[in-house]
């Protein structure tokens, strides 16, 4: 029976006792967290292909009994850890391109180290991504390659593909993937010419140190943090909610440095002067206008992506060259997009669908 | 069942979301003024200016101390990087060797599936 206030009191007893309890798994289960060290990320069986300085290059060994005749490449940004897209049976990107039926290869990145600090644009856009390219052709033995870009490895995605016009990109798949700088407000804000001497900066630290780069991305949701600390306390007798936060949570403070030239270039051709969205943008003196990119293109995007709004990505599509192009909005944040547990259910079959009739 | 506007935990669960939201969206107001933007720049270059000091003092400590300065330190860590490359150059080499001879293709010995997949439409069902 409900009093006039609304509680039902027959329920209280229940509740209490379901608190309680709750109250003692999180002793127990509390004890546990600290004592273990999370689930293995990045398990799926692969290759390092190659790997000099910060790059390395993986092949990811085959599931399926036929596979496509497209490779694919997966360019990873360069401020993360590709074991996001790999993160546990189950609940990995990589798993389900393997399963139905992909060849699946990934320029991951490691830390610059310090004597990479001059590493330039140049050296990602028309170097390390061509390389890479190179030997998946030779590994694989095919000439045609799709090549698959989140976040800002979907920026040197389209660099290279706005460069390298005459092939060997089949299709292009971007996730996430900002090309109006000014939209992003707040790394816009922060970047200010006015009062960010990135000259100073880079010329003092060299590569730019990751506590600097997780903070930029922890100030766009300052709150965040504290409550998925109380909101880890609340759920952690529930297993399935430690795992996945120790998961994200593990993934997200891996943070890796910038190379401080890359670095420079991205604040001063980006940040400052829009080069990409402009079509004045150019990489070691070549021109790299989006318009210059005429494969089949589909672009994902999240409809909360925090990290780049919608208004940072959305004329992608419509400055690229090709006849072929897709734009798709799905639920979800930056990475749930791409890794969360709905991902399976909404980023990855669309993908398939598009990719599967492109890669034979 | 209990109504969940009167469940405890449920109305602390909302109320933590709600602040969470309202936290954020004051602070990112806050944080795209560009007042906001010099105050922290300010305080980076601070640091960053800081940080390249104490580097030089800690060179000059660690040259008195008869330690490898970090140049030296660097200088080997490129001699080891460019082995580095050179034996993954030798290893794709022989890789490459291996897949001309019929043996294997890349570093995964056993043999890789045939690429003549089609899509579900176009080939039946799934593998």
């Amino acid at each position: 029976m409900n009093a006039p206030t609304g509680l039902d009191f027959v329920s209280i007893p229940e509740r209490i006792q379901s608190e309680v309890q709750r109250a003692i798994m999180r002793g127990i289960k509390g004890v546990e967290y600290f004592s273990t060290s999370g689930p293995t990320l990045g398990s799926t069986p692969k290759d390092v292909l190659h790997s000099r300085g910060t790059m390395s290059l993986y092949h990811y060994r085959p599931m399926s009994d036929e596979i496509y005749r497209v490779p694919i490449l997966i360019v990873m940004a360069t401020t993360n850890r590709g074991y996001i897209l790999d993160l546990v049976p189950g609940q990995s990107f990589i798993e389900f391109l393997l399963r139905r039926g992909y060849d699946v290869y990934m320029l991951d990145w490691t830390a610059p180290r310090p004597e990479e600090k001059s590493l330039r644009m140049e050296d990602y856009v028309l170097d390390f991504i061509p390389d890479c390219v190179r030997r998946v052709q030779a590994d694989s033995g095919e000439q045609d390659v799709s090549v698959i870009g989140y976040c800002f490895g979907g920026v040197l995605s389209l660099l290279y593909g706005s460069i390298h016009k005459d092939g060997p990109m089949k299709n292009l798949i971007c996730f996430t993937t900002p090309i109006d700088f000014r939209e992003m407000k707040l790394f816009s804000n922060f970047s200010d010419r006015r009062y960010f001497d990135v000259d100073r900066l880079v010329d003092s630290v060299g590569n730019v140190p990751p506590e600097m780069i997780l903070s930029s991305f922890e100030m766009l949701r300052p709150a965040s943090r504290t409550v998925s600390q109380i909101q880890l306390w609340e759920n952690i007798w529930n297993d399935e909610f430690v795992k996945s936060y120790r998961m994200f949570d593990r993934w997200a403070t891996d943070t890796l440095p910038l190379a401080g030239e890359y670095f420079r270039a991205i604040t001063k051709d980006l940040m400052w002067d829009n080069k990409l969205f402009n079509d004045t943008m150019s990489v070691g003196g070549r021109a790299a206008k989006l318009e210059n990119i005429k494969v089949p293109i589909l672009h994902a995007v999240a409809e909360h992506d925090h990290i780049v709004p919608y208004d940072a990505a959305k004329h992608l599509i419509a400055k690229i060259g090709s006849e072929d192009k897709e734009e798709v909005m799905l639920k979800g944040g930056h990475v749930s997009l791409v890794a969360g547990a709905n991902a399976v259910k909404r980023l990855w079959p669309k993908l398939d669908s598009w990719l599967g009739k492109r890669s034979t | 069942m209990t109504d969940k506007t009167h469940d405890p935990v449920a109305m602390w669960q909302q109320m933590m979301g709600e602040m969470e939201k309202g936290f954020n969206s004051f602070a990112n107001q806050a944080m795209s003024s560009p007042e906001f933007s010099q105050a922290m720049n300010r305080a980076g270059g601070v640091a960053a200016g800081a940080q390249k000091q104490l580097g030089e003092v800690m060179e000059k400590y660690l040259v008195a101390m008869n330690l490898p300065s970090r140049e030296q330190v660097t200088g080997l860590a490129e001699r080891l990087q460019s082995i580095e490359a050179q034996v993954h150059e030798i290893k794709s080499m022989l890789s490459q060797m291996a897949a001309g001879s019929g043996t294997s293709q890349g570093f995964d010995t056993t043999p890789r599936p045939p690429r003549t997949k089609r899509p579900p439409s176009e080939g039946g069902e799934r593998t």
